[in-house]
């Protein structure tokens, strides 16, 4: 069973800071940790599954609760930057 | 100043020579944390051991450490950032009256947008009694703001007490905590202190003034003042002062390991130094004799006017603020003087001297001299001394 190892606060951040500070949690967790992101800028609602697919980490859960986004993200990659193998070639972060 | 004595450490202080070699490397070299290159690789790792120094220091989560530009921007980040968090809680805001100047200024712009706004007293010595912070309480407080160390007067406030009392009012309401002036100078522990956001500064430390952070509890909402990037967890944006980081986190260490010996010799020499100027005729004490930051002597002495007794001690080589450290111009009563009660004179005619560890003997022995000696001169120009 998984359980939430990090919690990303992007609360009172805006697009592309959110998905930004998931990736870089992405970035320091290993296999099998679990983000848990909060967020209110509702382009959570595509960034965070659109990075999930273009960096191979799989998302848990997007849910509203009130004016926030809670988001759960499985880590599969962890550790390699987190980064869409497109971004890494490049040098450069993913952008949300 | 040969001869003299420097008074002021609460304005800013000498850098400890062991945090100056450890900031010299970061002053102009290239790289930024934030770079995925080579080059930001080892300012990166600078950033996160400063930021682990500065956590343990405080019994904080690393994770909810964010660097500042300095104590009053931590404090203005502790206010403004938990109330835009946490409209859900409420807007109501219960402060003390003898917080810093920065949290009372960010507390009164809280109320110019609609926050309503207590203040609760506090006793002639400046302390906060827990069962009047709890029944300043509403069912609608979101943030309550209590200083650990008074800045002017020096008072040290039971801070778990008022936590708790805070808590049974309003378990979720968010309390923030002022230890600008005292984190490194006497033991801070956030989980104790159940603290949601706890203010650190860096002359308490021996780092430079232009050095603080904020450390806030994971969850407890907070949203930046500076938008726009993701440094700081995206809660402080704009590039780390990555010198005045690394200087925090040194600071924070060597204070970890000498914390003991330091508020030791600084209760000593601030014995000293009270006790001297007290035995001038009509001084007083602002602030309790025992219970107060470590090195931290406030006085007022009648029929003088305390900038003038400033500028009259630096004539002497001693260097003092003239009544707060903070609102050293203007010629207007300290807040927290009146506060605690004071009426003119006693509320226009206060300096304050702070010590570090580095204070010698010879320093306060001439700091009271010319204490005295400016006293007499100024009482002697006076039409109201007797």
């Amino acid at each position: 069973m998984r359980t939430a190892t990090r919690l990303v606060d992007a609360l009172g951040t805006w697009c592309p800071v959110p998905i930004h500070l998931v990736e870089r949690a992405a970035r320091r967790a290993s296999p099998g940790d679990v983000l848990e992101l909060l967020a209110d800028d509702p382009l959570i609602e595509v960034d965070l599954p659109a990075w999930c697919h273009s960096s191979g980490n799989e998302l848990l859960e997007l849910r509203r609760q009130g004016s926030d986004y809670v988001g759960r993200v499985a880590v599969t990659r962890g550790r390699d930057g987190g980064r869409p193998p497109r971004d890494r070639a490049r040098g450069r972060s993913a952008s949300g | 100043m040969s001869g003299g004595a420097y008074l002021d450490h609460a304005a800013a202080t000498p850098l400890d020579p062991r945090v100056r070699e450890a900031m010299e490397p970061f002053l102009g070299g290239a790289g930024s944390p934030s770079s995925i290159h080579e080059w930001g690789r080892h300012p990166a790792e600078a950033l996160e051991r400063a930021r682990g120094q500065v956590a343990a220091l405080v019994g904080a989560d690393e994770d909810g450490l964010i660097f500042t530009s300095g104590a009053v921007e931590a404090r203005n980040l502790a206010v403004k950032g938990l109330l835009a968090g946490n409209r859900a809680l409420g807007r109501h805001v219960v402060a003390s009256a003898v917080e810093h100047p920065a949290t009372l200024a960010a507390c009164r712009t809280a109320e110019r947008a609609g926050a309503p706004l207590d203040l609760v007293r506090v006793d002639g010595e400046g302390r906060i009694a827990p069962a009047a912070l709890a029944e300043a309480v509403r069912e609608d407080t979101a943030l309550v703001a209590v200083v650990h160390g008074q800045p002017d007067i020096g008072t040290l406030q039971d801070v778990p007490a008022l936590a708790a009392a805070a808590r049974a009012a309003r378990p979720e309401a968010r309390v923030a905590v002022d230890a600008g002036e005292t984190a490194g100078l006497v033991p801070v522990d956030m989980a104790s202190m159940d603290a949601d956001a706890l203010v650190v500064g860096g002359t308490a430390l021996g780092a430079p003034a232009w050095a603080g952070a904020l450390a806030v509890r994971p969850g407890a909402r907070l949203h930046p003042l500076i938008e726009g990037g993701v440094e700081e967890g995206g809660k402080r944006a704009g590039a780390e002062a990555l010198p005045a980081i690394v200087a925090l986190g040194a600071a924070a260490e060597i204070a970890r390991e000498e914390m003991a010996a330091r508020a030791a010799r600084m209760e000593a020499l601030g014995e000293r130094l009270a006790a001297g100027l007290l035995a001038v005729p009509d001084v007083r004490l602002n602030g309790p004799r025992r219970g107060r930051i470590p090195g931290n002597v406030h006085v007022s002495a009648g029929w003088v006017e305390g900038e003038s007794l400033a500028l009259a001690m630096a004539a002497r080589g001693v260097a003092v603020s003239p009544g707060s450290a903070c609102t050293a111009h203007g010629g207007k009563a300290a807040p927290t003087l009146e506060a605690i009660g004071l009426e003119p004179p006693w509320t226009h005619s206060a300096v304050l001297l702070t010590l570090r560890w580095t204070t010698t003997e010879a320093e306060v022995d001439a700091a009271v001299a010319a204490f005295a000696d400016a006293v007499a001169a100024l009482r002697a120009m006076s039409p109201l001394a007797p």
